[in-house]
Formats: C-alpha cells, structure tokens, sequence
C-alpha cells in the first residue's frame, strides 16, 4: 500500500493553483491521472519521485516514509526506490541498450534482472545497439526495461506513448501490462487517451486544478450515463463519411477498423478524433469459427 | 438514433434475462435486455430511462392494422421523406415524439408512402437499448 498526501501551490498557467491531494495507491494495480495541462499531473510524480518539494505532505511506500514534512523527512530522489519513464526517451546516446541497463543497476544487484527484462520487452535482437539506431517504439521499449532494474515500488510513467503511433503505441501498451503483470508492478500513468486508460488501467484519477475531482474504474469514470448494450467498446472516430443520405463513420476500436451506420443528428457534436463508446445489443451480432 | 425519454412500468425477470416496459405518454414500449435489476441499478419501477434505438431498425407499415409480431407498433402521420438513391428517410410524427425510420427508397415507392400518411412505425423487443 501506498499513501500519497501532498500539498503544494503551484504556478500554473492561468494563475496560482494549490495541488492538494490524498490518495492510495494499491500494490500491483496501474492507476492512471487524467486531466487537462496545468492541472498538476507532472507535478504530482515529480513530488513523489523527490524532484519537487512539497509545501507539505506525507508519502509512505510499504510502510517505508520517503517524505514527512512535519518530521523533516525527505529522502532524496536517488534513496526511493521509483522507476520513471518520460514522453522523451533519455537513454544514454554513447551506450548500447544493454550498457544503459546495466548502468542503472544497484552496486552489488544482481545481473540476472537485466537478462530478464531484456527478455521481457524482447530486446534480444537489439542489445548490443546505441540508441540513434533504435525507433522511438524501441527507445521507449528500453527506457521502460530500464525503469524496471532496480526493481521499484512505484513505476512512474508520464505520457510515455504520446509521441509514437497508434500501432507503436497499441503495442507498447501491452508491453507495459506485460511487465506490470510479470513484477506485480504499482505503476501510475499520465494519459491523455480515453481508450488507452480504458484498456490499461484498474484506477483513474481525473486531476482538475490540484484536486482529485473524480475516480474509480475506468469505465465508470468515462461513461456518465450507462446504457445497455452489451457489445460496447471505446473507440476514436477517424472518418465520418456521407454516403447516399446515411453517414458511415469508421471508428478505431484497439487495432481494428469497424463502421458504424449514422444519422445526421447523431453528428452534430461528434468530430474526427474525437473519443466514443460504440454499444449494439447483444442480440445483433453473429459469429463463426476461424480455427 | 432515436432517443425517447420513459419511465419504467414494469419489469419481469427470467435468468440473467429481464423484459422491460417503458411508459412513453399513452404509449408502453418493450426491450429485452440481458440484464437485471441486481446487474443494473437502474433498473427499478418508476424510474425515468431513455429509450435507444436506430432509425434502420423501424420498420414501417402502411396503415394502421398489421397482423405482425413486432411488439412495438406505434401510429403516426409521415411528416418529412429524404429520398436517396437507395435508402430513404421517414420522419413520423407520434403520440411520443418523432420517430425517424430509414428504410430503402424502393419500399417507399412500392408502398408509395407519401407525405401526411397514416404509418405504423414497428420495432423488434431487442432492437431497443435503454439508458439512464
């Protein structure tokens, strides 16, 4: 278990905001904050990683206290056992995958771990190569395997897929479910994409202006209102299309294209990009066997 | 889609299964859903839902007497046709609001349906989705 409690006024962008938030997270759950820019989010990992200080707030990690303001305690950064991942890659460019691994061990840690981890995020093939000949996917494949050498209490990812493609970033996603299974990781997210929290997370926090205005499970959280069908699945509108006097609209749902038939009214606040439930009755669909 | 705003008169539960009315004004529409009051809170007598259901799923009979099994069957007047190459619009006036039926633009001149006709729009017990 661990217990976040941390305060602290902030210069955000349309004034002064006070970060003030009381939350706990669950060992080997994956919460994700979501929440417009200058809401806090950054702000929140960068206190519990150390690399912001807190007006005042108490942090305990497995019974363990990296931060207690009114005890005048504050381990450093380096003292609390956290892997962060950021949207930018920062692995060292001089050294190969595996050498930025094994820079991150522990003096006297065991080496088995990186052989592990390179086999996880399947960077076999690729370990013995300098970062400038990897793609982003790969760089944040192995700054992620590197977050995980020391073996953290919280992993801290902060947008870590937004600057890569939806297929690199549907891939990159089940990495991480992979790893956060596998370690029985807690691991907290920032992200912006409704589908990816939908997919990845157990927890959603939406942060609005320092406060927790909303949590629990994702679907919950996303969906105001429940409705019935029972074939329903979050997707992006990538297409809207008129064809004869219906609208066909193609919709990303995972890594699958699917069309959905529309009226002109069920448009008129509905935009490419934006995020949709998709719900048919269970009744509709058909299935047959492929295998 | 069409959305109508009810209130739920009556629920009768089987299995996971459950058949719901719903009070629109004069008129009781009926869903079957595979859910139950234990799965979906909002499923309670007296409470207001909407009720879901695509324009392509209303069928639409000419007249008022059909011999069918659709259990919702509701009468009104063709207030606006949008014709396409293939499909075509209908916009029905009814006791509950308007319904908005899609159906192919061979139909309506097979029926020949015209504007201020008396129709009966028709849709199947799971066509229809509730939300709260």
């Amino acid at each position: 278990m661990i217990q976040i409690s941390v305060q602290k006024k902030l210069l955000a962008a349309d004034g002064e905001i006070k970060l003030n938030v009381n939350i706990s997270l669950k060992k080997g759950k994956l919460t994700t904050i979501y929440g417009p820019s200058g809401a806090g989010k950054t702000s929140l990992l960068r206190i519990i990683s150390g690399l912001l200080k807190a007006d005042k707030g108490r942090i305990v990690v497995n019974q363990k206290t990296w931060l207690d303001t009114d005890k005048k305690i504050s381990l450093k950064p380096q003292e609390r056992k956290l892997g962060f991942v950021f949207q930018d890659y920062a692995l060292f460019p001089n050294m190969t995958v595996k050498e930025n691994l094994l820079f991150a061990l522990d003096k006297g840690q065991d080496k088995k771990i990186i052989t592990n981890l390179i086999a996880i995020t399947e960077l076999e093939s690729l370990k013995d190569r300098k970062p400038e000949n990897l793609s982003g996917g790969q760089k944040q494949r192995v700054a992620l395997a590197r977050a995980l050498v020391r073996k953290p209490d919280i992993l801290m990812l902060d947008e870590p897929l937004s600057a890569l493609d939806p297929a690199m970033r549907n891939k990159l996603q089940d990495y991480i479910l992979k790893v956060h299974k596998e370690y029985n990781l807690t691991t907290v997210l920032i992200s912006h994409e409704v589908g990816e929290i939908v997919k990845m997370s157990d927890t959603v926090l939406i942060l609005e202006k320092g406060e927790v205005i909303k949590q629990g499970n994702p679907f919950d959280v996303f969906t105001n209102k429940q409705i019935s069908g029972k074939f329903q699945f979050t997707g992006e509108i990538i297409n809207i299309k008129k064809e004869d006097i219906i609208y066909v609209v193609t919709i990303l749902i995972g890594s699958s294209f699917v069309k959905v038939v529309a009226e002109e009214n069920e448009l008129k606040d509905i935009n490419i990009g934006d995020t949709v439930i998709v719900a048919s009755k269970a009744f509709n669909p058909i299935f047959q066997k492929v295998k | 889609m069409n959305v109508l705003n009810g209130k739920i008169t009556a629920i009768e539960t089987s299995g996971s299964l459950s058949i719901i009315e719903i009070q629109i004004g004069a008129f009781f529409f009926k869903t079957i859903l595979i859910e139950t009051p234990n799965s979906a809170s909002y499923l309670k007598e007296e409470n207001q839902v909407k009720v879901i259901f695509k324009e392509t799923e209303v069928v639409i009979g000419k007249g008022t007497k059909h011999m069918v099994s659709l259990q919702n069957k509701i009468t009104g007047t063709i207030d606006g046709i949008e014709k396409g190459a293939l499909l075509s619009k209908l916009c029905i006036k009814t006791s509950v609001g308007i319904i908005i039926s899609i159906i192919t633009a061979n139909s309506v001149q097979k029926l020949d349906l015209k504007l201020g006709e008396t129709v009966t729009a028709m849709i199947k017990t799971n066509e229809i989705m509730l939300s709260e």
